[in-house]
């Protein structure tokens, strides 16, 4: 695990625990994912719709502690304001809103909707003759939702080369079903399909460059709770939980230990 | 009134190179013209209701203009929750054009019915709810609001009424003022019912053809009287209902599944809402009030 990487799961235990908020392992799988895109795509934190930006939309809602962490650590905004979340008056609600947080372009939380948007961005984009890219991040328990796989249908039958999907592979399936073999499902969707290791930031940085003729899918490998050996053996327990005191310290060690 | 969408679109089309449209396999044939003309700007999406109008929610969010079109039950019940969210929760505007509504497809059945879509749409914040009677009222209304950048339902029908008037987004019509006690209140197409019904009584009758935002002005200069509202749908009712402190009825749909086939003009009748019905229960109530 990268420094930076270490920092943005400090914040989001810490951030955590004070606010008792926050679907923690969701959101540590993803931390790679995140980390790696914001790296590469187009985009300004000063100002965050400057009009060339390539646009990403979180389908993946719960997961927004993980990204409101990622954004500060772009410098979007202070990180400190993220303590206050899901308060009443807070910018920063357990799932994002575009009106209050910058650089979120679409308001998800409900699963399956972000990935619609998403290809109805590309698509416009498209229309527009523009070269910016729309990147989405589904989760594999929100691909239980029969909209996710209307949207991947669209998008392969347009053709949306502008369009990536990110698949978080993280195995929460037993809270949802399993899908099975996803990167067969998505190839027969007609999807251009590659699968890597979720938490392996240049592998994920070569993947989101790379284009292809259609919609690409890129299956991330990855753990849910990883960096926390406490989150990987208790998934039920930890799924919408905050640390205490006590636990926040234990976590926090388990994060200086080798990644799990 | 499919045929003046066609029209009315290929002509704002001509001015407006922002307009996209995103059908659900219907009208396809009919808009051959424009599907020829704008290559990139018609898709047929096929049969995936919640995704037309997620797609239609991102195309939006990139400043151009979506008309998202299919089947009423389908776009709007099946769809409710993406109007909700990617649509009016984030404010990605844009129109929504349903065909089919209440009982145009009267011999396909329950399923095919719809008539709580302008209902459950005007609970939503942000959007605008219109259903047109008439062809003309349907060009004039599209024209004005299309491009407000809000979410806008249009309710298109197969059967609409004969009646000429002058229509305003957000005005209702005053179409008789007797200066009854008696007000007899629809909207839409069943207009064509009601006036027939109704014109030759000692009855007012008010015309709406926008449900959301409804003409509360006009309503508050009848609430001394009863006001009687006949309708083939939900939505209206409760529009008048939320003034307060008015003597309301309502006839139209009733508590159980329509699952009758045959014709519009059928089930109206079984419904109690075709023209003997409506003069019936009309000539009742002045009677009873004289």
């Amino acid at each position: 695990m990268i420094p930076e990487c270490k920092r943005i799961r400090e914040n989001i235990l810490k951030i955590s625990n004070k606010s008792g908020h926050g679907h923690i392992p969701t959101c540590f799988s993803v931390v790679e994912v995140l980390y790696a895109l914001y790296s590469i795509i187009k985009c300004d934190p000063k100002d965050p719709l400057y009009k060339n930006r390539d646009i990403f939309v979180l389908s993946k809602g719960h997961a927004a502690l993980a990204l409101y962490c990622i954004l500060a650590q772009f410098g979007y905004f202070d990180i400190k304001k993220v303590y206050s979340l899901g308060s009443f008056m807070s910018d920063f609600g357990c799932h994002a809103d575009r009106f209050k947080v910058p650089g979120i372009e679409v308001s998800t939380g409900s699963l399956g909707h972000g990935i619609g948007v998403a290809t109805g961005m590309a698509l416009a984009l498209r229309i527009q003759k523009s070269q910016r890219h729309v990147y989405t991040l589904i989760g594999d328990g929100e691909a239980n939702e029969g909209a996710v796989w209307e949207a991947i249908m669209v998008a392969s039958d347009l053709r949306l080369s502008n369009l990536t999907v990110i698949y978080d592979n993280n195995r929460s399936h037993p809270r949802g079903l399993q899908i099975q073999k996803p990167v067969e499902i998505f190839k027969g969707f007609g999807c251009d399909v590659a699968e890597v290791p979720g938490h392996d930031i240049a592998v994920l940085q070569q993947e989101f460059k790379k284009r292809a003729d259609t919609v690409r899918v890129v299956v991330a490998n990855s753990k849910k709770g990883f960096g926390c050996k406490t989150f990987i053996d208790n998934q039920y327990e930890w799924h919408r939980k905050s640390p205490t005191d006590n636990e926040l310290e234990i976590l926090m060690r388990e994060l200086d230990e080798k990644a799990v | 009134m499919r045929k003046q969408f066609k029209k009315t679109v290929m002509d704002l089309a001509l001015k407006n190179d922002k307009i996209v449209l995103i059908f659900g396999d219907v009208s396809v044939y009919l808009f051959k013209d424009f599907s020829e003309k704008y290559p990139d700007r018609f898709y047929n999406m096929g049969i995936c209701e919640n995704t037309l109008v997620s797609v239609g929610a991102g195309v939006s969010s990139r400043g151009l203009i979506p008309f998202i079109h299919t089947i009423a039950p389908f776009i709007t019940e099946r769809s409710f929750e993406q109007i909700k969210l990617d649509m009016c929760y984030n404010n990605f505007g844009g129109n929504i054009v349903s065909c089919g509504a209440s009982f145009d497809y009267a011999w396909d059945g329950a399923t095919h019915h719809c008539y709580t879509d302008l209902a459950i749409l005007r609970t939503l914040p942000n959007i605008e709810v219109i259903q047109p009677g008439s062809c003309k009222e349907l060009d004039v209304l599209l024209r004005s609001q299309y491009d407000n950048g809000k979410p806008t339902y249009f309710r298109l029908s197969d059967h609409p009424h004969n009646i000429d008037m002058e229509v305003e987004f957000g005005k209702g019509v005053v179409l008789k003022d007797a200066g009854a006690d008696i007000t007899v209140v629809t909207a839409g197409p069943l207009l064509g019912n009601v006036w027939e019904a109704c014109s030759d009584l000692p009855v007012n009758v008010l015309y709406f053809h926008t449900i959301k935002p409804v003409d509360k002005e006009l309503i508050q200069r009848y609430k001394d009287t009863k006001i009687m509202v006949f309708h083939d749908a939900f939505g209206l009712y409760e529009a008048i209902c939320e003034l307060g402190e008015l003597s309301v009825s309502r006839y139209g749909i009733p508590d159980e599944f329509c699952s009758w086939y045959g014709t519009l003009a059928e089930i109206r009748e079984k419904i109690g809402i075709d023209v003997k019905s409506i003069r019936d229960v009309v000539k009742r109530s002045t009677k009873k009030r004289s």
